[in-house]
Formats: C-alpha cells, structure tokens, sequence
C-alpha cells in the first residue's frame, strides 16, 4: 500500500486497515482487518462499552486476562489490544474457518485420519488450558476456529475461568446445553477440567456422526438424552451423583452398546469415546491421558493440517444443519426435582442472561462469603502486623545472621 | 501451583530494585524525590485496603489491586497518573479480574464516605476512563500471583500452622513495599516465615536447609521488610500530604 493510499483510508488506530464484519459476537462485532504494520490479516473484536456504566465488559476482561498467560499453536492468538474511541478492541489472528463450518459441510467428507486430527488439535490446545489451570467451559463446535495452514486453535474464552483454588464455588451455568457434562446439569458447584472433557467427547461424537450428538432441549432432557445413549448410571457408577444439588432421579435404561452409536468407528475410537464420556468425573479420563491413548498412535495416523478438508471460505457454506430430533423416547423424571429448577434462557449459548446469571452467581458467592465472615483465610488474619503483640514498644529488632 | 508461576508472565515481568525505584522524569520535575515516590505508593496501598474493607472483597483481590497499582508506576508518572485515582481503579480492576465485582458507584460512594478532601473525590466516569488507560498501562498483563497460596502450603508441610496468624500480616504488610514486583511469592512467602520463626524463636534452620532455596535471597528480602518497619516509625500524615502535594495534581 502506497504512501498516499494510507493517508485517504481511514485506519483503525493509526494501523488497522477495516474490512467486512465477520460475525456478530456476544459483546461486540467481529470484524476482518489489515495490519498495515505487519501486513498481517487480523480479527479485531470491538468490545462495546457505556450501557451498563461498568466499564470493560467483564467478560472481555476474562478473555483477556487468560489469553494474555495462553500461547500455544492450538489456542488463538491474542495479538493486540487497544482502546479507540472509547471501544477496547482485541485483535486476534484471522481464521478462515470453524469447525462447526467444517461438520455441517454435505461436500466435505471426513476420514478417520480426518477426525482424528481434529479431535487431536482439539485436545492438544485443551491439554494447554488445563496445564495452566484454565477450564475452557464453552467449547462447541464453533469455538474452534481453523487457519488458512489447518490448524485448529480454541477461542471464545468468555467463560473460562482459573480453577487453581479447590474451594472456589462455580457456577453451573457454562457451555452451551448439548455439550454441558452430567454433573453441570445436576447443578454441581465445584468441578473440574472433566467438564472439557466431557464437551470435547460431544465434539468428538459430532465429528463421527456429523450432527450434534445429545441434542436436548431443556436442561432435564439433555440429561434424558444423555442417559439414552449411555444408560441411566447406577450410583455404584458415580457415588457423589446422589449428593448434587438438583439430583433427580430417572427410570432406569440400560446403556445400548456402544458401537450401535457409531458403527463405522474404530475399536480404539470407541474406548477412547466410552473413557470421555464417563460418568463419574473422577473417573474421566484426563485430556492429557486421551492425547495418549492409543487410538492417537494406532493407524490411520492423524491428517496432517494442511491437508484436511475445510469449507472454502469463512461463510460460504451455510447449509442447514439437517434435522435429528433425537426422536427416540429418553428416560422420564420419577422423583419431582427437589427445588424448582432454574430457568434456563432457550438459546444455544449462554449470552446475555447467561453470562449475567454466571457473574451474578459468583459475585452472590463472594458476598455471602463476605457476609459469613469467612473470606477464604483472610476474615481472621491480621491486616498487618502490630509489632505491640510483642511487648509495649516495638519489638527489639532481630538479629538475622546475613 | 508453583509450576505455573515460572511459566506466568508475572514472572517474566519481575525486575530489579534499580528499575523500580525510578522517579520519572515529569515528577522529578516537581521535585519528588525517590522516598517521596515511595511514601505516596505506601499510602496508595493502604487507601486501596482500606476501600476494600468498606466493600467487603478478599485479600487477594487487594493484594491484585497494589500490584497493579504499582506496576503502573514503573511506567507511567503520578504527574499525568492521579494516584488517588489510579488507587480506587486498580481495586475496581482487580475486582473483576479476580472474579468478585464491585460496582463502580459503590466505590465512588465509599470514597466519598471516607475522605471530606476534594483531591479525593473522584466520580464514575473518571474511574471508567482510568480503566481504560491502567489496562493499557498494564500491557493488558492481569494474572497476579500471591504469597498466600505457597504460604499455607509451606506451613502445613512443615506442620507450622501456629505461624500462620504472623506470617500472613507480615505478607499483608510486603504489599506497602514493592517486593511483589522484584521477587517470586514463593520467596515472599518464605521471608515472612522466616522472620516470623525469628520473632518467635523457632528454630527452623534444618527445615530451611531442606527447601534448598538460596537462603541469601530469603534473608535479603527479610531484611527489606524489617527496615521497612524501622522506618515506618517515622512516618506521618504530613510527610504524605506534603509529597502528594508537590504533584500539584488538581487544581
Ligand atoms: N480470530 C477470528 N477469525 C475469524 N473469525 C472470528 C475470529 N474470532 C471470532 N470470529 C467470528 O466472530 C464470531 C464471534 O466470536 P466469538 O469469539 O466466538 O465470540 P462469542 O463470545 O460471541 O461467541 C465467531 O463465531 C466467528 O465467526
Ligand atoms: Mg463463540
């Protein structure tokens, strides 16, 4: 771009060349840009600011926050940030694709070694997060963007939270329903990186069937649909089951076979499959025993990401997700829910009231906590040391021996 | 949780004494000498604790907030950087970042309540704005790590759980110093245990000699903290008033 060119186009900040809106994000537009610097093609998400008069949205602050600790191939990169006019914007590296995109595309056929390599990627950059303590807590299909070299990176980090303290209480209201592990629709207060386990199972279910795989429609469905594919579990199966807090109790079904899912998967695909989706949390495998499992070093072996198959441009393919309604009768709630349930919002992803409920219920922890007297250890510790404990007058100094 | 900080940018942020004990130029200026500088960010730490004992938010939140505080001023200058904004922002900022909001107006509504000085009073929109530009001071760099975790840890492994009243104001009191900025929690922590066994002549020296930490640094950062309160004695309200006061910041 010559000389002139930059001076009659406005930039963005001085540097970002503005082009078509990619997509329309839960706190702000995404759109497609030049880096005049660099040359490099970027993402910027325009963050909105003022409405609620509280400042940076707090849930681009998370993002934020996570993705500045996060650098891995497979975790998108945060290249940028800044303020203009009044609007934080993130620039991100553009991605052509996603992998929703991918498994809705009729053209697009998809290999074992195909899948494998997506479910692999997909892994690896969760095996990052969970390295560094970060739960993901949103990963769908479309969270998981694709680069022009195949690569598959995790975005989306709006709800993902550090889960290094094991007394934080969470709250249950993350990922979107269909990917939403056993122990979030109990209402569980504290889990762990099991739940991006469990949705990277969906994911990987949805790659062999090409259709979302437990598609239900309220929270107490989603269980049913659950509990259809794999059977009703027995508490022998999952002890703390009986203990959460929105247990309820369902007929029993016992669980088809496995392959009868998914026929055309491997052996090892299916034990690696059945290990994810497992019940007790504390049994799941991890994502980084998954990485090792074998169906990763039995043949085929995975694409190599610049070979697989994409969608040819962001956009392009936007066939109808065909219909599967799941049809077939799921287990029906015996005992009535113990407390009346919360009203989930009917959408797909938790925006809006979903993200608020999310801060609200944490923010509500913390105060009770406050109010309870019991602010982690800090309520009966001492602000600072009054060195009068010692004595009337300050203690003589001590002596270290350099 | 120890392995991740090496890994942190909190780490790879860390830096020496020299660095940041610089008086930028704006303010040197003004004539504000180095224990001055230092003086207004102590006073700054404790108007952020103080606020954060009227809104009720843990320890760690604050703790956050000073780092922040002081990181900013590694930075920028308190001429164009109003401490007695940048103190509430950061406590605003650091509410968020670490999961427990508090509302901007109640904030504001506290500062009120607590200082009938004018240069205190500042209203949303001033906080909203310094957000903004602390973020961009910050590098948008938000993970902090604290003393507070690897304390407790250290204690119950060596079964010195008697310590941890002491110890754990001793690592309040090192967030009115800049040690957050120079040295790892871990080594932070493991000051305030050790001169916490001192004051109570606890011999800990073979457990010490276990964590093969180098001991030279653990004593070194003791004794920043213990001339730390040797010249606290000497501090008051009008040394402070009288630094802030050469900023000539609000009219
Ligand atoms: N780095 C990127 N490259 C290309 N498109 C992107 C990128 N990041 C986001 N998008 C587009 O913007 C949409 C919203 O972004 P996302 O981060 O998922 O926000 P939300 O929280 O609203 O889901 C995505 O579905 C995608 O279409
Ligand atoms: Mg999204």
């Amino acid at each position: 771009m010559s000389e002139a060119d930059t001076h009659s186009i406005k930039l963005v900040a001085d540097r970002y060349l503005k082009r078509e809106v990619l997509g329309e994000g839960t706190y702000g537009v995404v759109y497609k840009a030049i880096d005049t610097q660099t040359g490099q093609v970027v993402a910027i998400k325009k963050i909105r600011i003022g409405q609620q008069k509280e400042g940076v949205n707090f849930t681009a602050l998370r993002e934020i926050k996570l993705l500045k600790e996060l650098k891995d191939p497979n975790i998108i990169q945060l290249i940028d940030a800044f303020p203009h006019k009044g609007n934080l914007h993130l620039v991100f590296e553009f991605m052509e694709s996603d992998l929703e995109a991918v498994i809705r595309d009729r053209n697009i056929v998809l290999s074992p070694a195909d899948i494998k390599s997506y479910i692999q990627m997909t892994l690896k950059g969760l095996a990052f997060c969970h390295k560094k303590w970060v739960l993901h807590r949103d990963m769908k299909p479309n969270n998981l963007l694709i680069g022009a070299d195949g690569q598959l990176k995790l975005a989306d980090f709006g709800l993902a939270r550090i889960f290094g303290s094991p007394d934080r209480r969470f709250t249950h209201q993350v990922f979107a329903r269909w990917y939403r592990a056993p122990e979030l629709l109990f209402g569980t207060k504290q889990y762990g990186s099991g739940v991006d386990v469990w949705a990277a199972a969906c994911i990987f279910a949805e790659l062999l069937l090409r259709r979302p795989f437990l598609q239900g429609s309220t929270d107490i469905d989603q269980l049913g649909k659950i509990f259809t594919a794999f059977g009703t579990p027995k508490p022998s199966q999952w002890p703390d089951m009986v203990f959460l807090p929105d247990y309820v109790e369902y007929t029993y079904l016992p669980a088809p076979a496995l392959r009868s899912l998914f026929p055309t998967a491997s052996d090892d695909c299916l034990d690696l499959l059945a290990k994810m989706f497992t019940y007790d949390p504390k049994a799941r495998i991890s994502v980084q025993q998954a990485l090792e499992h074998r169906y990763f070093s039995s043949i085929p072996a995975p694409t190599r990401p610049a070979l697989l198959p994409r969608p040819p441009r962001k956009g392009d393919s936007l066939n109808n997700r065909p219909l599967d309604l799941n049809a077939n009768e799921g287990p029906t709630v015996l005992s009535p829910p113990r407390k009346s349930r919360r009203v989930m919002p009917q959408r797909e992803r938790l925006e809006g009231h979903g993200h608020q409920g999310d801060k609200v219920d944490d923010h509500l922890y913390d105060v009770r906590q406050a109010a309870s007297g019991n602010t982690g250890k800090s309520e009966s510790m001492p602000m600072s040391v009054d060195f009068s404990v010692f004595g009337s007058r300050p203690p003589p100094r001590p002596t270290l021996n350099r | 949780m120890a392995a991740n900080f090496w890994a942190s940018s909190h780490y790879k942020q860390l830096m020496e004494q020299e660095e940041v004990d610089v008086v930028h130029s704006p303010d040197k200026e003004k004539g504000l000498t180095l224990d001055e500088f230092k003086l207004i960010k102590m006073h700054m730490a404790n108007y952020i604790a103080k606020l954060a004992q009227s809104v009720k938010v843990r320890q760690r939140v604050v703790a956050t907030a000073v780092t922040y505080m002081r990181r900013v001023y590694t930075r920028k200058s308190m001429s164009e950087y109003d401490p007695r904004l940048v103190a509430p922002t950061c406590l605003y900022l650091a509410s968020k970042a670490e999961e427990s909001t508090v509302q901007a107006r109640l904030l504001v509504f506290y500062i009120k309540k607590q200082y009938n000085d004018e240069k205190y009073r500042y209203e949303i929109k001033d906080i909203l704005e310094m957000e903004m530009k602390i973020l961009e001071a910050l590098n948008y760099y938000l993970v902090v790590y604290h003393p507070y975790r690897p304390l407790s840890q250290l204690l119950q492994d060596a079964g010195m759980t008697e310590m941890t009243q002491l110890s754990w104001g001793l690592v309040n009191d090192t967030y009115k110093m800049d040690l957050i900025l120079i040295y790892s929690p871990y080594m932070i922590a493991l000051a305030c245990i050790y001169i916490a066994t001192v004051l109570k002549e606890k011999d800990t020296t073979a457990w010490f000699e276990e964590l093969r930490v180098d001991m030279n640094v653990v004593k070194n950062i003791s004794m920043e903290i213990l001339d730390f309160y040797d010249s606290q004695k000497i501090l008051n309200e009008e040394r402070i008033s009288a630094a802030i006061n050469k900023l000539a910041l609000k009219p």
